[in-house]
């Protein structure tokens, strides 16, 4: 036995019902004051790992489980709840879940698992303030916490765990539904509570994350592939190896010959690269995927104007919103969370109405239109697939959308055959949505519009939860939309995909647009500034651009090197 | 946009507001009792303390809009019974073997009313009522915390169910489904707009189970409280009174004294 907060050895776990394990032959430990990172493609075993870690499985999940697993000298496997509570701490990827959603402060928010451990009510408060003010949330206490920013959420998800006391946290994917600032928010606190002596396994497919671990596990179908720092863990020789796209950063480092604790120091990686001369990468390949050309509904303008809105509790969300959207152009919408980006395009396909202001496709407004009329012409993903996923197949689901715009069957079937192969699920046809994990749930639900062949595709936040390839297929869903001459409007947090697959971004704060321009301007260094005040930061390679000189801003380590190599 | 984490609680600091959660559920059980017990023309009375009691809470407002709600349950019941009263004595209109008969008005009229009134009283004890303290003033009268939470939960399922609803309804019209004109369009679009819902919903349990285990919900026998609730002596009184009012409408209900 160990020191370690968490200790595993050979663990293999096998869920009830499924012939193939999650987890096989893992081992690992966790000392307190250290971070561990686990990454992996979607699918991999991270969850499974992080639900053995915070003591979840077998107590709460039922699995056939094997192995050694010790929480402190609690051995894991075999403990009840009243033995590990107050030990660990699991943290989700969904703040708003994981909070009690009963309480009207956050004070009472913390106070609640102090209940539940029979805390004395004498000491609640001074444990509750303690823990608040080292997160630095002591302002929030009287809050209410459904209210509160997604990051500030995290923070109090995070701090009703530490609050009972636990040395060890886990986490699963804990920024997977944060915008920029609320993920380095996070990060950040990571590594706050690492120098303060706890202990942190964090899954993740965020690199701002995982870079603050002291090391980092990569897994793939469930058994561990590579171990080391994130510099080298993330690297194309293993994370490369697992499926993964190894982080910009680390990718610029290789190419400038760093040593891989040089992995993500921007002023280093910008030094070396200014020094030696690397090598242009070869031209990417475009990923020829083929639309559907079933219905060829005509492609119309979009215009904005003026808009303004304001929610039934008063909030003005949208404050005079003008833009107009040519057919054809790809536009990326960035901002915070709550600055309007989702307000703004829910008036596009009549969701939402204007208070003042119009909307029009094609010069005609929309106003007198309903949202299933409109429904052939923009189609739109929302952010939560759960929300429209009904069918005991993902064809039938993904057929839904034609068969109400009473097309026949044989373009029904046509239709539907392009959008699974779209979206990759053509080996999935027959399986049960919710028999899939959320980011493939959320490919179903965008074949589920693409099936429809909208000359207008609007996406909310369509890379959540994907890891590296699922993001670059829907970058490559993107592209090719856009190459059949068909607009997309795509609401992100992630930079660098504005940044690869969009000829626009648009930066809303508070109601407004900010910045509107191809994403070589916008991510320009003499727009920092701007974009730090919506709480943005250019994506890693831009990032690295500004430092070496000041031209366009590139999209990713590829353009960047290439940038370089031309001179 | 209401939040989910009060339910339907309006906050306040009225006379209503005070008052003990347990006090509240027992007031409202008296008028479940007296509204269905008591003749006809005790649904006056009750209507008009429910509604005095709203006004001077200062949630006369919220509990007429939320009549909204159940306007269209209230018609079908009156207009219902108007028509299909079994046995109905002379027919104002007939229609065949059913018509419009002042019996049916009558009873169609007094079973409205009787739901009325005990929806008026349920939506004031919900409005006036923090969940949580209804749950802790559950478990300081010696209720299992387990089952207090069961009854928290369903208390506030209805205004998750109506959020969860509305994102539903968008996501679906957004795929082109038609949920207006003829019954046959609307018959058809309950499975898209439904299925959604259950099957959410089971996901939610999931991670709602998540959440209670991580926070160590039930791991110990006993559990504190952070919240002290309210219990002055106004309340115990009120409670004795209550309970007395309730003895006395079986009384009176069953002893054939008040005129029908």
């Amino acid at each position: 036995m160990t020191d370690a907060a968490l200790a595993i050895e050979g663990l293999s776990v096998r869920y009830i019902g499924r012939r193939e394990p999650a987890l096989q032959d893992v081992s690992l430990e966790v000392a307190p004051g250290e971070i561990v990172g686990v990454a992996g493609r979607t699918g991999a075993g991270k969850s499974t790992l992080a639900l053995v870690g915070g003591g979840f499985i077998p107590r709460v999940v039922r699995a056939k489980v094997d192995g050694r697993v010790h929480i402190g000298h609690v051995d894991a496997l075999a403990a009840t709840l009243p033995e590990l509570a107050g030990k660990v701490g699991i943290v989700f990827s969904s703040p708003a879940l994981q909070l009690s959603s009963s309480k009207p402060t956050v004070r009472e928010e913390l106070a609640f698992g102090l209940e539940n451990l029979a805390v004395p009510r004498a000491e609640m408060d001074a444990r509750i303030d303690s823990v608040l003010a080292r997160l630095g949330i002591g302002h929030l206490a009287e809050r209410e916490p459904l209210a509160l920013s997604g990051g500030e959420q995290q923070r109090v998800a995070i701090a009703s765990i530490l609050v009972m006391g636990t040395s060890l946290l886990v986490l699963d994917e804990p920024t997977a539904q944060l915008d920029p600032a609320g993920t380095a928010d996070v990060a950040a606190l990571l590594g706050e509570l690492a120098a303060d002596g706890r202990a942190v396994l964090v899954a993740e497919h965020a690199a701002e994350v995982l870079r603050m671990a002291g090391e980092c596990l990569v897994l793939d179908a469930g058994r561990v592939v590579g171990v080391g720092p994130p510099g080298v863990a993330l690297g194309s020789s293993i994370a490369g190896r697992a499926g993964l796209r190894p982080p910009t950063l680390v990718t610029l480092a290789e190419a400038a010959g760093l040593p891989p604790a040089a992995a993500f120091d921007e002023e280093r990686i910008a030094a070396a690269l200014r020094r030696g001369r690397p090598t242009a990468p070869p031209e990417p390949t475009t990923t020829d995927l083929s639309v559907p050309t079933v219905r060829r509904a005509p492609v119309e303008p979009i215009e904005v104007r003026d808009v303004v809105h304001r929610y039934a509790n008063g909030v003005e969300a949208l404050r005079g919103v003008s833009l107009t959207v040519a057919p054809g152009e790809a536009v990326a919408i960035v901002g915070q969370n709550g600055s309007g980006k989702t307000t703004m395009v829910k008036h596009i396909n009549g969701l939402l109405r204007p208070a003042a202001g119009r909307v029009s496709i094609g010069g005609a407004d929309i106003a007198g239109r309903s949202v299933d009329a409109i429904a052939g012409q923009v189609g739109f993903v929302f952010q939560n697939p759960d929300d429209q996923l009904f069918h005991g197949r993902v064809d039938a689901e993904v057929g839904f959308g034609p068969r109400n715009l009473r097309l026949p069957a044989d373009q029904v079937a046509a239709l539907v055959e392009a959008a699974l192969s779209l979206a990759g699920l053509v080996a999935e046809r027959q399986t049960n949505p919710y028999d899939l994990g959320f980011s493939t749930r959320k490919l179903v639900a965008l074949a589920s519009v693409l099936a429809m062949e909208p000359p207008i595709l609007v996406l909310d936040e369509p890379t959540t939860g994907q890891d590296g390839p699922g993001v670059e297929r829907v970058g490559s869903i993107v592209d090719s939309w856009q190459a059949a001459g068909r607009t997309v409007i795509a609401i992100t947090h992630d930079m660098e995909f504005a940044a690869r697959h969009f000829g626009r971004v648009v930066v809303m704060r508070d109601g407004q647009l900010v910045l509107d321009g191809p994403p070589g301007e916008v991510f320009a260094s003499d727009q920092t500034s701007l974009l730090a005040s919506t709480g943005l930061v250019p994506p890693p390679a831009a990032r690295i651009a500004a430092r070496l000189r000041p031209f366009a801003a590139p999209a990713d380590a590829a353009a960047l090197l290439r940038l370089l190599a031309a001179g | 946009m209401r939040s989910r984490a009060v339910g339907y609680f309006r906050p306040g600091a009225s006379w209503l507001h005070a008052r003990n959660p347990l006090t509240k559920l027992l007031g409202l059980l008296w008028v479940l009792l007296a509204a269905f017990l008591l003749p006809p023309w005790a649904l006056i009375g009750l209507a008009v303390g429910l509604v005095s009691a709203a006004w001077s809470a200062g949630l006369l407002g919220d509990l007429v809009r939320s009549l909204r709600i159940p306007a269209l349950l209230f018609a079908s019941i009156l207009v219902v019974n108007a028509f299909f009263y079994p046995g109905a004595g002379e027919r104002l209109i007939p229609i065949g073997p059913v018509g419009l008969s002042w019996d049916g008005i009558w009873f169609g009229v007094v079973s409205a009313g009787r739901i009325v009134v005990v929806f008026l009283a349920a939506v004031l004890f919900l409005f006036s009522t923090l969940p949580d303290d209804l749950l802790e003033g559950l478990v300081a009268r010696g209720v299992n915390h387990r089952l207090a939470f069961v009854i928290l939960s369903a208390v506030q399922l209805v205004p998750r169910l109506q959020t969860r609803a509305a994102a539903i309804l968008d996501a679906q019209q957004a795929r082109g489904l038609t949920v207006t004109g003829s019954l046959r369009t609307r018959v058809r679009a309950i499975v898209p707009l439904v299925g959604p819902i259950v099957l959410g919903s089971l996901i939610d349990v999931r991670e709602r189970t998540f959440a209670l285990e991580a926070r160590a919900f039930g791991a110990l026998p006993r559990r504190t409280a952070y919240r002290t609730v309210a219990d002055p002596p106004t309340d115990r009184w009120l409670r004795a009174g209550l309970l007395f009012a309730i003895v006395a409408v079986f009384v009176l209900a069953f002893s054939g004294v008040l005129p029908r």
